[in-house]
């Protein structure tokens, strides 16, 4: 049992961490705490499931034309409303509730584009995966596969080439990457580009997983991810990547019976807050964020 | 266009608006006046809706006490969310505050033996009954429509929300001019500064959480009278992001803003529902509930991008910037 | 002459660095001690200790005789210890004349519900508060500004509020962050003779953090001396200036 929540974990918080590294870099970078992301990851998720249904493409090619689309709209809203508001110089509430106001609209233009009703990806649902004491479903057993890829190429991107250096010094300090000569357009059209990738690809693995979701969905996995990338730090992608593994983790095994009886499924998202606020309380700065000085 | 002149539905609008008065003030005193980011203002509405609730039909409470006792319960609240989460820097603050009142949601939505569960107080009793906390409030409605000769229940509501709404726009307006209200202003500029004047910053910001959390209970209170039934789903995050709304359609930090954001926010919000015409009629009325929330959504955005001070705000006092 | 404040032995660290190592100082009552040494010696974290803003990780602060270093940064203040900060930080969305009042001690109307029964002593305490605001602004030649808010002071005058503000709180001493820095030559020596009155006119012992040595050797009593986080030397001004581990760690640093 212990295994099975244990695996089970790893595909939540492979979802998680995917999506946390997305929002860690738009926030290290450009500052925002981006609210309407889950709404971005239903965007992908449903243009996924219309090309995978609808048109018959397959996951692999639905999935693609998913993270193209949803990263050429990340990109057309940096156009139409973020870089409007670089120019007034807009301060950390006012991209908040940008954020809020743009996750609205977003989730209403998907309602009234794909209507109300629950989706699904054209998978097998019987095919079952066995390791050991284990099952995964296909859909957990892929998800696990192209997050573990995923997560090393963009491990690798951040960490090895030029660009992703860059994006991390940008992340790290703004004032000195602008200092330093870094043309920060470019990074900034990068970290939309990538962010998009990501929160489509979030949002695939995630509509796999829950075999069916609906436009609210984005929003409802949201804060979880938000809790992961404040619980390691935000601003960190790595601390993201490991508060969504962590998160998803702690959530899955809460339920496990050997915990005095365990946690009601039902409440595993309330356990995902309850672990954030615990870890802020005991360290306000996230685990692996740095403490502020006066 | 009928239900337009209908003085009943322009009667539920100015309810619905009282309401959202009530709630918004208490955001104003958070984050206008001691710059507080609390985007999880609706679970102190839920907590004082539900309180009422439970008390009357599970404890037997006249309605009176449980009123009051309902707002106690919110303004606890507060201080226990401000206990928590007041050392985390701002943007962490934020999100601990809408995953707390999630918290809150999903307790309501899943303790169905106190609560009710997601069906809402309907269940308050048990599945045999249906409940009803609303009896001792429609009595003195019903007394209070009689006493002022008014035309109806609803403009009797109406004259008892709005009454309470503006008695309370008063008081805030009020107690920002004190020397209290000018700690509270101080701390938003700068809390350090204000510290190294002697101010217990801490107290202070956990005297405006418990006060902003029992107007949201007040807020609460009413929206429970006004529909005699609620439930979880009622108190989802998008009615914080409604209140945020108003706060800044209406300017922050001016306590007499709020009415007037929320009366422009409820005539957007309920007006744009009856439209007749073109380009509205193209879509049905599921399809215009998107649209409503969409334009609420292009305003929140339009408002920050070229107006946010709000109607009533002036530029020198923008804290948005 | 007794010490008003004495430091013992403090150390702080952050990471494994030593910002703080091993300082003592005391400053005797009704004095003006200055606190110099090159940038990084430790002497705002010392300040941000003494005021409470920072804990150390060892060693005591004393004020009056009594324990401070473990009370929070408004409680030392309210006990006489108050302090500016480097960057003077007026409250721009309040008016000037707010800035000042708000800094009064003793004012029953900051608890809310004295509010409702407005007593004729809270009444009269907030019109003693705006005469005195009014003088102190009088004194740093402000007054005209009184109704304009904070933010349209400019970089110098916002300085000259923070003189008016800690002289409100009625402190007995007053930590002085680098007050001359970014302040034009002109408005520094007006600055100056504030500094100097506040222990002349107003009775305050001062502590300052100063990089201008000129400022420094003529005004003070004492001068400390900083660096690397630990106190190198401590006396009158000539002494400390012909002190041969000061030169020394001010070699190659512009004064």
């Amino acid at each position: 049992m212990f295994l099975q929540l244990l695996a089970n974990g790893l595909v939540t918080g492979a979802v998680y961490a995917i999506a946390a590294v997305g929002v860690s870099l738009v926030y290290g970078i450009l500052r925002i705490v981006h609210f309407a992301y889950g709404d971005l990851m239903t965007f992908g998720a449903f243009v996924a499931v219309t090309c995978d249904t609808t048109l018959g493409a397959g996951m692999v090619a639905a999935t693609a034309a998913a993270m193209i689309a949803t990263a050429a709209l990340s990109v057309g809203l940096d156009f139409a409303l973020w870089r409007p508001l670089r120019a007034r110089r807009a301060n950390f509430m006012s991209l908040f509730l940008a954020s809020i106001g743009l996750a609205l609209v977003l989730r209403q233009a998907i309602f009234l584009v794909w209507g109300p009703q629950p989706r699904s990806f054209d998978v097998d649902p019987f095919k079952v995966y066995t390791l050991g004491s284990v099952r995964l479903s296909g859909a957990q057993a892929i998800a696990i596969v192209v997050a573990v890829v995923a997560i090393a190429l963009v491990g690798l991107l951040l960490s090895s080439t030029t660009l992703g250096r860059t994006m991390r010094a940008v992340a790290d300090d703004r004032a000195l990457a602008a200092v330093a000569g870094i043309d920060t357009g470019r990074v900034v059209l990068a970290t939309w580009v990538l962010s998009g990738l990501l929160a489509a690809l979030a949002g695939v693995l995630a509509g796999l997983v829950q075999s069916t979701f609906d436009p609210n969905f984005g929003f409802t996995l949201l804060l979880p991810v938000f809790a992961a990338v404040v619980l390691g730090g935000i601003g960190n992608p790595y601390g993201a990547l490991a508060g969504g593994f962590l998160l998803g983790i702690v959530t899955e095994l809460s339920t496990w019976d050997s915990l005095g009886g365990g946690v009601d499924p039902v409440y595993k998202p309330v356990v995902a807050f309850a672990v954030l606020i615990v870890v802020l309380l005991a360290r306000p700065q996230g685990l692996l964020g740095r403490a502020r000085l006066v | 266009m009928s239900v337009l002149t209908s003085g009943e539905f322009w009667a539920f609008v100015g309810v619905v608006a009282g309401i959202y008065t009530i709630l918004t003030l208490g955001l104003q005193i958070e984050f206008g006046y001691a710059g507080l980011l609390n985007f999880g203002h609706v679970a102190f509405m839920a907590i004082g809706s539900y309180t009422m609730a439970i008390l009357v039909v599970k404890s037997g409470w006249s309605m009176w006490l449980a009123a009051p006792a309902a707002v106690v319960a919110s303004a606890a609240g507060g201080v226990i969310l401000g206990l928590a989460t007041l050392r985390l820097r701002a943007d962490y603050f934020a999100i601990v505050t809408i995953a707390l009142s999630e918290i809150v949601r999903y307790i309501a939505t899943n303790e169905d033996r106190l609560t009710g569960g997601s069906q809402g107080t309907i269940n308050l009793a048990g599945a045999e009954e249906a409940s009803d906390y609303n009896g001792e409030w429609q009595r003195f409605q019903d007394w209070f429509q009689g006493a002022l000769h008014l035309g109806s229940k609803d403009v009797a509501m109406l004259v008892l929300v709005w009454a309470v709404a503006l008695a309370l726009t008063a008081l805030v307006a009020l107690s920002i001019r004190t020397p209290w209200g000018r700690v509270l202003r101080a701390i938003r500029e700068d809390e350090d500064a204000t510290r190294s004047l002697g101010k217990n910053v801490f107290a202070y910001k956990l005297q405006a959480l418990a006060l902003g959390s029992a107007l949201a209970g007040i807020a609460g209170l009413f929206y429970a009278w006004q529909f005699a039934f609620f439930s979880p789903a009622d108190f989802a995050p998008l009615l914080t992001f409604f209140a945020w709304m108003i706060l800044i359609l209406g300017g922050v930090g001016r306590a007499w803003a709020v009415p007037v954001g929320a009366l422009v926010f409820g005539v957007i919000f309920a007006g744009t529902r009856f439209f007749e015409f073109a380009p509205f009629t193209w879509f049905d009325s599921a399809e215009r509930a998107y649209l409503r929330l969409m334009v609420i959504g292009l305003v929140l955005i339009g408002l920050i991008l070229f107006r946010p001070q709000g109607l009533l705000g002036k530029r020198e006092e923008l804290v948005l910037e | 002459m007794t010490n008003l404040l004495e430091v013992r032995d403090v150390v702080r660290s952050f990471g494994g660095v030593r910002a703080v190592d091993r300082a003592s100082l005391d400053v005797g009552a009704g004095s003006i001690t200055s606190l110099i040494g090159p940038n990084g010696a430790g002497k705002s974290t010392l300040f941000n200790i003494v005021s409470g803003f920072l804990r150390a990780d060892e060693g005591t602060v004393s004020f009056e005789g009594r324990r401070i270093d473990r009370l929070p940064p408004h409680r030392i203040a309210q006990s006489g210890l108050v302090r500016t900060f480097q960057t003077a930080r007026a409250l721009g969305r309040m008016t000037v004349l707010d800035n000042v009042t708000l800094a009064a001690p003793r004012q029953p109307g900051e608890r809310l519900l004295r509010n409702v029964t407005r007593s004729r002593a809270t009444r009269l305490r907030e019109r003693d508060v705006r005469t005195r605001a009014h003088e102190l602004l009088a004194l740093v030649r402000l007054d005209g500004h009184a109704h304009e808010f904070a933010a349209t002071l400019s970089g110098g005058q916002r300085k000259l509020l923070d003189f008016a503000r800690v002289l409100m709180t009625e402190p007995r001493l007053v930590l002085l962050d680098e007050p001359m820095a970014g302040v034009n030559p002109v408005l520094r020596g007006e600055l100056l003779e504030h500094v100097v009155a506040l222990r002349e006119s107003h009775g305050v012992t001062v502590l300052l953090v100063e990089h201008d040595l000129e400022v420094v050797m003529g005004v003070s009593d004492q001068v400390v001396v900083m660096s690397d986080g630990a106190v190198i030397a401590t006396g009158p001004p000539d002494g400390v200036r012909s002190d041969a581990r000061v030169v020394d760690a001010y070699l190659g640093v512009e004064a």
